[in-house]
């Protein structure tokens, strides 16, 4: 399965965020989306989660390279993931967790609600507590818990490890990497070395369009140092 | 020094500007509709920044117009009017007209000036320009407060001046209208340095040196005392003489230098500490939304859904159980004022049925009725002329001719937009950005039990008002055809349900919220005037219960099915996180 982009466009008002975004992302492979603060990482996710209205261009699943036949994308396919967690104030965890397995009635879950909690590490005394009196780190991993449950075809996590400390940052990629077999994700960041340590892909947000970049070796100096410089002549512009 | 204070009372009112003409743009562009017209580049327009400090002088002119010259203005006043009252009845004897005006008058300043420094010192005061130049600019703050002291003093001496030309014009005597000035200034030493040596003991007894608001209270209750002591001493003829007022005023100077001593030694880190503990953020606020959700943030674990509720249903259980006090508190005070209201008029109603027709007719009457009602019989009663000359029968006019009026009461105890707001701030934002939120049987599915639901919450003040309306029409002849009581419930049950059906559609159609649950929307601004205006349209038509409920079940039906299919198209798109 592919996720196709094709020529999307967006505008606020005269300013142009998404200028031709033409992309094709694969199945089973992590995206590291970089781009500069302000570069419009956020945008894009927007437009492919339907938040906001594309100026044009389109976006669809194909089965592979070969196949004519486009899907049409269907707000349960996407699990987004934002940097920001909201979640339902007045709901505990295991309430959010309940309610959220019953409406996916499509999904049938393998394990018991506990079971999830100890998968995504969360502590038992958190579990029964107002989801407003999580820690940021904790309501990333309940939003995480969900897009994992839902199983959405592509996931999007935007800056997902953004202000989490190390532990907790560690634990979500070891579930991101987990979780990658039989789905796109798309983890879009400005921090160079957490996409170079998880992503199987570097693709650059750079004047409003999408670049990829060849990965000879993820881990090479030089490898990161052309990044700097792509980002930099972005910044050029 | 002089060179100094007008470097620093520049930078002051520089930054003043700044404040004041950015919060005005502020202000204009979070007004709906207004606030779309309103382009970014006006934060830097020197045009508009001229308009405004033009007007801005105008208000401090105005403000020490009010504050300075009316004042004192209004006591030279009082004084020409006491003595020409005192000297006309021979109140006094022996004394001369100067002397008698200088006491009224330096009686009064005295009693003014003491009560205004009690109420209000605002040296130490940290508003914002102080907030930004001190904590942010890094500015000596005891050169910034001195500076702005010295500002106030001169401004307060010029106002005083100013308003000697209506102690001139009333007969004040030189060195009154000369005096007051220059007694002012002491009065405002004494002032500052009494606060800063209260601040200073505070300190050192390691107290913060914030305001007390109960301190506040009893200096707002001591200068509230002095207006029947001067009200008695005035009305009973007596009057201080001038040897005291005099004493006090030569006091006060003495005091005042005592108070430019105590003030002079406040030194910087003092200053420092003192606007630190009594920081105000008024203009701050202007920046910012005002931030409403704080009222919705009150939530506690307590309590489950019982039963089997699964899915969305469980979801609002769990919402309407956590949120009780926010959706039920408003209806239900509501009804039960109606209900009191209620209980008042059919009390007095058979009060003065009682006291016309005596105890037995009384008893029969209620009695009798309450049978009728109870079988939807026709209300007998040989008095009927008697309840047809009374004010009553407007009230049954109202009810069995134009129950349309309901609309009034219900808009005024409906709570939907309200339940619209939580449901967004605790709810709604956090489940927008999962994907089966926006999914269109999802939504529908939750916008019909939050309909339901919405009807429920406004049901303690529809039947409050059904069984006023229906006591009403059982009181004063009866119903004029079967079912009319149970009609009247049912129409004004019919009214609610449109209400919360539009609080609803408008929410989800046009979802009006920001993250502080403020509206920033014009199109919902003005659906809800469209609503309004339509409402006032419709409300005096005159329409019997029975033909009302046809009419409205019609309505209720036709709105439901539209409401819903634009929902289901709509919602999806429009349903959603406001930045």
């Amino acid at each position: 399965m592919e996720f196709v982009i094709s020529h999307l466009v967006k505008n606020y008002g005269s300013k142009q965020v998404l200028k031709d975004v033409d992309f094709v992302f694969e199945e089973s492979r992590i995206y590291g989306l970089l781009g500069r603060n302000g570069a419009g990482k956020t945008t894009f996710f927007n437009c492919i989660n339907s938040d906001i209205d594309i100026t044009s261009g389109s976006f669809y699943f194909r089965e592979g390279k070969e196949s004519k036949d486009t899907i049409a994308v269907r707000p349960e396919d996407i699990g987004y993931l934002v940097s920001t967690p909201t979640v339902p104030e007045f709901m505990t965890g295991r309430e959010f967790l309940k309610f959220f397995i019953e409406v996916h009635d499509e999904v049938t879950p393998d394990r018991s609600i506990d079971e999830y909690f100890d998968y995504m590490m969360i502590p038992e005394d958190n579990r029964d507590m107002l989801l407003k009196d999580y820690s940021h780190g904790t309501k990333n991993k309940i939003q995480m818990l969900l897009n994992i449950i839902a199983a959405p075809k592509l996931m999007l996590l935007d800056e997902p490890l953004t202000s989490l400390d190390v532990i907790i940052a560690e634990e979500m990629k070891s579930v991101i990497r987990s979780q990658k077999q039989g789905r796109i994700t798309i983890f879009s960041t400005h921090l160079l070395d957490v996409a170079v340590d998880l992503c199987d892909e570097i693709v650059l947000l750079n004047h409003g369009r999408l670049e990829p970049i060849a990965k000879s070796d993820l881990g090479d100096n030089a490898f990161k140092e052309k990044i700097i410089a792509a980002l930099k002549d972005q910044d050029n512009v | 020094m002089y060179k100094e204070f007008r470097r620093n009372l520049g930078k002051i009112i520089h930054l003043r500007s700044i404040i004041g003409y950015n919060s005005l743009i502020f202000a204009l562009k979070k007004t709906p509709l207004i606030g779309k017209l309103v382009p970014d580049s006006l934060y830097g327009s020197s045009e508009l920044k001229v308009i405004y400090w033009i007007i801005h002088i105008i208000k401090e002119s105005f403000k020490l117009f009010i504050g300075k010259i009316f004042g004192l203005g209004m006591i030279y006043l009082a004084s020409l009017v006491l003595m020409t009252a005192y000297r006309d009845y021979d109140m006094v004897s022996g004394v001369s007209e100067p002397v008698l005006y200088g006491s009224f008058s330096l009686f009064l300043f005295i009693l003014y000036a003491l009560g205004g420094i009690l109420i209000n010192t605002s040296v130490f005061r940290c508003t914002t320009e102080k907030e930004y130049l001190v904590f942010m600019l890094r500015m000596d703050p005891r050169k910034l407060n001195n500076t702005l002291f010295a500002y106030d003093l001169i401004k307060l001496f010029i106002g005083y001046l100013i308003a000697g030309i209506a102690g001139i014009l009333f007969g004040a005597p030189v060195w009154i209208w000369l005096g007051i000035p220059f007694l002012a200034i002491f009065i405002k030493f004494f002032g500052a340095g009494a606060t800063a040596l209260i601040y200073k003991i505070r300190h050192t007894r390691n107290k913060s040196m914030k305001k007390n608001p109960a301190g506040y209270v009893i200096r707002i209750t001591l200068v509230m005392l002095l207006f029947p002591i001067i009200f008695i001493i005035l009305v009973n003829g007596f009057y201080v003489p001038l040897w005291i007022t005099g004493t006090a005023a030569a006091l006060l100077f003495v005091l005042g230098l005592w108070g430019l001593h105590e003030y002079s030694a406040f030194d910087s880190s003092l200053h420092r500490r003192a606007l630190l503990d009594n920081i105000v953020r008024e203009e701050a606020a202007l920046y910012k939304e005002p931030d409403t959700t704080k009222q919705f943030k009150h939530l506690t674990a307590a309590g489950t859904v019982r039963g089997d509720k699964k899915g969305f249903e469980y979801l609002n259980s769990l919402f309407v159980r956590r949120h009780r006090k926010i959706l039920f508190v408003r209806p239900v005070v509501f009804g039960c004022m109606i209900a009191l209201i209620a209980g008042f008029v059919i009390f007095e109603f058979i009060a003065v049925y009682k006291t016309n027709f005596g105890a037995e007719s009384c008893r029969n009457m209620v009695l009798h009725n309450l049978l009728n009602m109870l079988l939807f019989r026709h209300y007998e009663d040989p008095l009927q002329p008697y309840i047809e000359s009374s004010a009553f029968s407007f009230f049954r006019w109202v009810v069995s001719k134009h129950l349309l009026l309901m609309i009034i009461p219900v808009s005024m105890a409906d709570n939907s937009f309200k339940a619209t707001q939580a449901m967004y701030i605790n709810c709604d934002n956090s489940l927008m950005t999962f994907s089966f939120f926006k999914q269109r049987e999802k939504i529908i599915r939750l916008f019909d039990i939050r309909f339901r639901q919405l009807i429920r919450i406004d049901l303690a003040p529809v039947l409050a008002l059904g069984l006023v309306s229906d006591l009403i029409l059982f009181y004063t002849g009866g119903q004029d055809y079967p079912f009319e009581y149970l009609l009247t419930v049912l129409c004004i049950l019919l009214i609610s349900s449109l209400f919360c059906l539009s609080r609803l559609a408008l929410y989800y159609l046009i979802q009006p919220f920001t993250t502080t649950v403020n509206v920033k929307s014009g199109a919902y601004v003005i659906a809800r005037c469209v609503l309004a205006f339509m409402g006032s349209l419709v409300f005096w038509i005159p329409l019997n219960s029975l033909i009302l409920f046809f009419v409205l079940t019609v309505i209720n039906v036709i709105s439901v099915i539209s409401v819903r299919k634009l929902v289901y198209k709509n919602a999806p798109k429009t349903w959603k996180v406001k930045s």
